[in-house]
């Protein structure tokens, strides 16, 4: 069946039906149609080291969804990886039947302006975590999450919360295995970032105006060449300066972006030694890019940045020296710096070395168990407990990487954990019993096992030592134990990191 | 009864309110309050008699104080308030509330992350040092007993400031702090995780360890409802609330030794306003944030601190959007235990033009935030050597002699 004539049929159905009958739908139709389900078989990992695919879709992906590993290992690791590379490929639709039906995400900026807040939060929320979860385009999501950080916009300044869902497809989506330039060049005029970093009030109009430095600040510190980038004070104001001009349309035309002469400062400018001479008007925004784009510490940056999300988060010289040379090489094409890391000895080596953010964490404990989900507010609730609710981070530098803000998370962990197996979280489904039968075999419920398929390892001692006490006191007979059991798997210091 | 069930009942009995016991009789407190953003602490302590203040703010200037509702509130000849700090005026002149000006650190990036995060740590720029400066006092308290609550972050995430610290805690409500499983469940879930985490070999055995603590101490807590003292009202938003959880804390006796507490978006590049905007509804909600929680524990006071901190002021003109860019020096703020207040200390070092070349333009810093976060901790008797080393505290003023 073509993907618009299911599309058709879902919305059909849906157009008369309750919400939840219409949810129950779509995910029958991703189910059991498009076979996004719990195979009757996986296999079992049995090396004391963590299953080099594991590792594989951990750091590439969300971890595994059930199955996923079996898969992977009949295709081959890096025939894998290039099909991520080119997620156009990837037939999608089980996703898409969950995700694409939020209306404001498909919107342009002026018509969610029609919309009231709660709805477009939603929306972008739910729609963010369904296609984590779902999407069998897992590294084009992750990529998705590390640019939205990386150029991040918070829903909650001025009228961000309108003009991020057109940001997030036209900016982040649309370039997150692009080119670096482009991403960065669109992101620059993209609405939703000249309101939230102030670049649409960045003017000179008379003679005393001195520009806003807000965006040009975050331009060169965050965006492109890193606070130790090189540049200097006078460089952000000079950079400040070529961006004046950029506004925003009003009333009826809002949220569409036009440079406006008067409101440029048309002199010459001095930025990282090189000039640009007075008169350029618009083009000023391209020569800036240009400049801060191919400079060494934007390579170096950028690949360092990378090389910390993927591999350790003190990234190995060697490997980020390498990706920064790929990234000069190719005129800062992601999808050949991501070629070049996922190949890297580092890479492979890397196992279990990092602490799961809370949005990885709650992603991959949905993916592992295959639970079934519409991302309802029941759920976003845990995000926003655990402090990483998507598009809520407030300052321009993005939810950090770097495992010690999130040390203080456990609880909220362990809780999410132990609601999602005892099936505490409201419109979240797992099925214990289905997924035991297909990791143990009929009837069976074996601790080692299932620790082995959480962790992509089989268990240490302390591990099993530790189940097999608690299954004293609380024996595996009962559905409640059991669920307690895989909960608690989950709470375990291993499933935190990846 | 084993010693830890007996402490635990008691700690229970404790936070259940039921009986007014100490646990760390006079224990002293510190709340860090974290203005995030940079906040314009020009338009907060503004400098009416200072000329040059109004030219080169000329929108966004509070006026000298007057008759005109958006007047200034006179402070001193030359300094007044801005006019939504109103609720702390009484404070400070009370002498309990006191300010240091000209505070900054030597950062010459001018980026928000890249300062809080060297504040955080308590350095000089470009030295690091081992944790937080929260992190490093916390240690030279490790032989008091220190349990998960005696460091609290209010919030989700940890502060850079506690890094390094043998506990902490980061919690919104203490009703949080429970597991939701039947008892016996709960006890075999915890000794397993407990089992776990104190084996773990990395980074996560501390913050597993404090945990599994932190839910057998305050196990099956019950809230009674909270009622603030002296009237006191906290409004609905985060900091409010949070800082109504730090009251709670304090009061309840857990030996809260830090609690941090961020109130974010002093990042004010654009229209930020002067009596009224922007910054004017930080400034309220500061305002009416502290000062309900200074009503409140009207009977501790004498052994809480609160100080007010932010990253950096802001650029002393505006820009062409009314609003202000980054900036160097900013104005402290302590308000309670051993604050001498009533007074502006520190010097002020005029409004002078900024200097690119150097580094953001801004008030120039004639007093290094570390001697001031110094002077706080060696009113606490702390080793402040080992928490600042090579920092010369020079007294400004603020803190009553040791």
């Amino acid at each position: 069946m073509k993907r618009r004539s299911l599309l058709k049929a879902a919305a059909l159905v849906c157009g008369t039906a309750p919400l939840t009958a219409c949810e129950d739908f779509y995910s029958g139709v991703s189910r059991d149609w498009l076979k996004q389900e719990i195979p009757a078989n996986i296999g079992l990992l049995c090396d004391i080291n963590i299953d080099p695919v594991h590792h594989l879709l951990s750091r590439v992906a969300y971890g595994p969804w059930p199955g996923d590993i079996d898969e992977v290992k009949k295709i081959g690791i890096k025939q894998w990886i290039e099909q991520q590379l080119a997620p156009e490929k990837i037939d999608d639709r089980a996703c898409d039947v969950r995700a694409r039906r939020f209306e404001t995400i498909h919107m342009e900026p002026g018509a969610c302006f029609e919309f009231k807040k709660e709805v477009l939060r939603r929306d972008i929320v739910r729609h963010t975590v369904l296609r984590a979860t779902y999407s069998k385009r897992q590294l084009f999501e992750v990529m998705v999450s590390f640019w939205t950080d990386h150029i991040n916009i918070n829903l909650d300044k001025g009228d961000c919360i309108y003009l991020k869902p057109s940001d997030d497809r036209l900016v982040i989506r649309k370039n997150a295995l692009g080119k670096f330039r482009d991403l960065i060049r669109a992101s620059a005029v993209s609405p939703a970032m000249l309101v939230y970093l102030d670049g649409k009030d960045n003017r000179k109009s008379g003679p005393h105006d001195v520009p806003n430095e807000n965006y040009a600040r975050e331009l060169l510190e965050l965006h492109t060449l890193g606070v130790h980038g090189g540049y200097s004070q006078k460089d952000v104001f000079e950079v400040a300066r070529c961006l004046t001009g950029w506004r925003l349309k009003g009333e009826w035309e809002r949220g569409i972006v036009y440079f406006d002469p008067a409101f440029h400062d048309n002199g010459e400018k001095y930025i990282l030694s090189k000039t640009i001479p007075a008169g350029g008007g618009e083009k000023d925004l391209d020569r800036v890019l240009d400049i801060l784009t191919r400079h060494p510490s934007c390579a170096k940056y950028i690949s360092a940045k990378l090389v910390q999300k993927f591999v350790a988060n003190d990234p190995p010289t060697s490997l980020a020296d390498l990706c920064a040379a790929e990234f000069t090489r190719t005129d800062g094409d992601i999808k050949s710096v991501l070629r070049v890391l996922f190949n890297s000895v580092e890479f492979q080596e890397s196992k279990g070395g990092k602490l799961k953010r809370p949005f990885h964490f709650v992603v991959s404990s949905l993916r592992t168990l295959g639970a079934e989900t519409h991302a309802h507010d029941e759920l976003i609730e845990y995000l926003q407990r655990l402090g990483q609710a998507p598009f809520q981070y407030p300052t321009p530098d993005g939810f950090p990487e770097e495992p010690g803000p999130w040390l203080g998370t456990l609880l909220w962990r362990w809780k999410f954990a132990l609601a999602l197996t005892r099936g505490l979280v409201p419109s979240v489904k797992v099925e214990i019993d289905s997924l035991a039968k297909s990791i143990c075999g009929e009837n069976k419920f074996e601790s080692s096992k299932l620790i082995s398929y959480f962790l992509g390892r089989s268990p240490s001692d302390l591990e099993m030592s530790t189940l097999e006490e608690f299954c004293k006191s609380c024996p595996s007979t009962s559905p409640e134990h059991k669920a307690e059991l895989l909960g608690l798997i989950l709470c375990l210091p291993a499933f935190q990191r990846f | 009864m084993g010693e830890e069930q007996s402490r635990r009942a008691f700690l229970n009995k404790l936070v259940l309110g039921a009986e007014n016991v100490v646990l760390n009789p006079g224990g002293q407190t510190l709340v860090c309050v974290f203005l995030r953003g940079g906040a314009d602490t020009l338009n907060m302590v503004a400098p009416y008699a200072d000329p040059n203040y109004y030219k080169v703010r000329p929108t966004i200037a509070i006026p000298a104080p007057g008759k005109k509702p958006n007047s200034g509130l006179k402070l001193d000849d030359f300094y007044a308030f801005h006019p939504k700090l109103a609720p702390l005026l009484p404070i400070f002149h009370g002498g309990e509330l006191g300010i240091v000006q000209g505070v900054g650190t030597d950062n010459p990036t001018g980026s928000h992350f890249d300062a809080q995060d060297q504040m955080e740590h308590g350095c000089a720029y470009g030295t690091p040092v081992n944790g937080g400066w929260l992190g490093r006092y916390l240690r030279t308290r490790i032989n008091e007993q220190l349990t998960p609550l005696s460091a609290v972050a209010i919030g989700e995430v940890i502060p850079e400031s506690f890094r390094g610290s043998p506990v902490t805690t980061a919690i919104r409500r203490i009703e949080e702090i429970h597991m939701d499983l039947p008892p016996a469940d709960n006890d075999a879930v915890c000794s397993a995780l407990s089992r776990m985490y104190s084996a773990d070999a990395g980074i996560l055995k501390e913050p597993g360890s404090s945990t599994i603590q932190l839910l057998k101490r305050v196990e099956k807590f019950k809230s009674k409802t909270y009622i603030p003292e002296k009237g006191a009202v906290y409004g609905d938003e985060r900091f409010a609330q949070g800082l109504k959880e730090i009251a709670r804390l304090i009061k309840a006796e857990v030996g809260l030794e830090v609690a941090c507490l961020d109130l974010d978006g002093w990042d004010t590049h654009f229209f930020q306003g002067g009596a009224d905007g922007i910054h004017a509804a930080l400034n309220d909600q500061l305002a009416k944030g502290l000062a309900a929680f200074y009503k409140d524990l009207h009977a501790y006071n004498h052994r809480v601190t609160t100080i007010a901190i932010t990253e950096f002021g802001r650029r002393i003109y505006e820009n062409g959007s009314l609003g202000t860019d980054h900036g160097r020096a900013f104005a402290f703020f302590a308000m309670g235990a051993g604050v001498r207040g009533g007074k502006i200390h520190g010097h002020y070092p005029g409004l002078q033009d900024d200097q690119y070349e150097l580094g953001p333009g801004g008030m120039q810093i004639t007093t290094d935030y570390r001697s001031v976060l110094a002077e706080i901790l060696a009113w606490r008797k702390a080793p402040v050597e080992l928490i600042f080393p090579g920092v010369q505290v020079k007294h400004s003023g603020l803190i009553a002699s040791i």
